[in-house]
């Protein structure tokens, strides 16, 4: 497998994914220079394909991957990795808002902190945060596990339907229709067990698993008031 | 969605300029109506008035009772009145002139012409141009890019709730007080009660475009003696819907973002030399590569950056 240089700069966007689709049907590693904090780049990256960026990437990184390998050296801006089914996407800095909103599968690995709204409506995979979450984490995730080691901002877990959110350290507050359970021992292993790979794994956390309430699930008139609070 | 940006130099120098690059890479955000917020270097008397007539083929009728209302508050013009056309029915202006005797009066009475002609901004330093188009057509058209000066802001406007007039896109002034700008990227949902409700005091709405709702509001709460700090942090509260928002004065440029965390702010900042933007890769056309950027991606926030020495402006 021999490595090839893509270069963003002021290139178009269109083609610049044309060139990683190429060189992914070609099966070379790819290094991506000059990001700018471009948004789209490598969108919809097939199963196999490793790609390395260099410096901050812009919106909608990595969305609809089906299985490619993406490491990201600092920052990600809004919706990383939104829709992506299978893969694994790595960020060395900070993530901004919605990170694996409607992801279905794979693995997100933030090592500093997320913005708000990670993992909105995800449908299944992981999202694993180092640092903080920000504000209403989880909003409306459907299935899939958000863990934050750094604790979560404000409404953490709002609206949650069917996801978990995992959180060692503070919470700010929890959001709307959350309940706190005290995790078991297979469910800390299984969290573990996503941890591990990534070199995460800490038997001392205090965890805390967020889960739906599931007052939200139907709507009764004697709860308007906490659908008003969304 | 829009785009805003805003940027503060250690020095007088090519503000303009940057602010053109600020918002020529945010172009994508709003495509109809480009405008900026310059603070040039401030003179000692006297104000720089930006502005435009709407029709004109009555521009000299239109100036002549513009020059008349003036005249009446004690002022005249200190320079011969530098006038843009081009293809389409409206005209901007830019004039030099002397103190009038009490300038809330004057703007009062220069505001009755409003359905013809009307000042967009009055300041010792502060200069807003904008207009319909791209940042890089505006830009063009009004020799923004040679503007020098310390701060400034910029705004690029898709219409959402209102319709594109030249009037109508960012930045707005918070008439009457001199050197006041703000831009906005949201939705204000409770304009029309505000709108009501500041109507009765006596304020003037000159389009329909939600976000000159803050510019009113800010005006409202200066006259009520707050400080830039008070405002921001009570228009997190007072004002419902999605908004980050900056102000610009002579002194600073401060935020405020709602309580849903809807849009975005990036900032460098290096040792006072900077440029905020709602997307990363705006700031860095400015500061060309891997500089630390600052996220404020949360809810409720507020800030304020100096001018000059830094100091907060509080």
């Amino acid at each position: 497998m021999s490595e090839v240089i893509i270069d963003v700069s002021q290139r178009h966007i269109r083609e610049i994914n044309q060139d990683m689709q190429a060189a992914a049907k070609a099966g070379d590693r790819m290094r991506v220079t000059n990001t700018l904090s471009r948004h789209n780049l490598g969108i919809g990256l097939p199963p196999g394909a490793d790609l390395h960026f260099e410096g901050s990437v812009g919106y909608f990184c990595g969305g609809l991957n089906t299985g490619a390998t993406i490491n990201i050296e600092r920052n990600a801006g809004w919706a990383l990795g939104e829709g992506m089914s299978d893969g694994m996407i790595t960020v060395g800095g900070y993530c901004g808002m919605s990170c694996g909103a409607a992801m279905m599968g794979g693995t997100i690995h933030i090592k500093g902190d997320a913005g708000p709204r990670v993992g909105a409506a995800m449908k299944g995979g992981n999202i694993v945060v180092e640092g903080k979450i920000g504000y209403q984490s989880g909003f409306m995730a459907h299935s899939g596990r958000i863990i934050a080691l750094g604790g979560a901002g404000e409404s953490c877990a709002d609206a949650l339907w069917e996801g978990e959110v995992w959180v060692a350290g503070p919470v700010e507050s929890v959001g709307v229709d959350v309940n706190t359970v005290e995790p078991s021992a297979e469910e800390v292993a299984e969290v573990d067990a996503i941890l591990a790979p990534l070199g995460l794994v800490d038997t001392s956390r205090d965890w805390r698993k967020m889960i739906s309430g599931q007052r939200l699930w139907y709507f009764e008139s004697r709860d308007a008031n906490a659908w008003l609070m969304i | 969605m829009c785009g805003i940006a805003g940027r503060i130099l250690n020095a007088p120098g090519k503000v303009g300029h940057d602010l053109v690059e600020l918002m020529d890479a945010q172009r994508h955000r709003g495509a109809d109506s480009t405008g900026f917020a310059i603070y040039t270097v401030p003179r000692e008397t006297g104000y720089t008035l930006r502005g435009m007539g709407f029709d004109k083929s009555s521009m000299d009728g239109d100036l002549a009772s513009f020059t008349h209302v003036m005249r009446d508050h004690g002022s005249d013009f200190l320079s011969e009145p530098q006038i843009t056309t081009d293809q389409n029915a409206h005209y901007c202006f830019r004039m030099e002139i002397s103190d009038p005797t009490d300038l809330t009066a004057w703007v009062k009475d220069a505001d009755t012409l409003t359905d013809r002609i009307e000042i967009q901004s009055c300041g010792r330093s502060l200069e807003i141009i904008k207009d319909i188009g791209s940042a890089t057509d505006v830009a063009d058209k009004h020799g923004v890019r040679d503007m020098i000066g310390t701060h400034g802001l910029g705004h690029a406007r898709l219409a959402t709730e209102s319709s594109v007039l030249p009037n109508a896109s960012h930045p707005f002034w918070a008439r009457p007080f001199s050197d006041v700008a703000i831009v906005h990227n949201g939705q204000i949902t409770d304009y029309f009660t505000w709108r009501e409700k500041l109507e009765r005091r006596g304020y003037r709405f000159l389009t329909g475009n939600d976000s000159e709702l803050i510019a009113v509001w800010v005006s409202d709460q200066i006259k009520a003696g707050l400080s830039m700090s008070q405002a921001l942090r009570k228009s997190i509260t007072s004002i419902d819907g999605v908004f980050t928002y900056m102000i610009a004065r002579p002194d600073g440029i401060g935020f405020a973002k709602d309580r849903f965390a809807m849009k975005p702010l990036v900032v460098i900042d290096k040792n006072g030399d900077l440029a905020v933007a709602t997307e990363e890769q705006a700031v860095r056309r400015v500061f060309a590569g891997e500089e630390d950027v600052i996220n404020h991606d949360g809810p409720s926030l507020m800030g304020i950056w100096g001018v000059g020495n830094r100091s907060l402006a509080a």
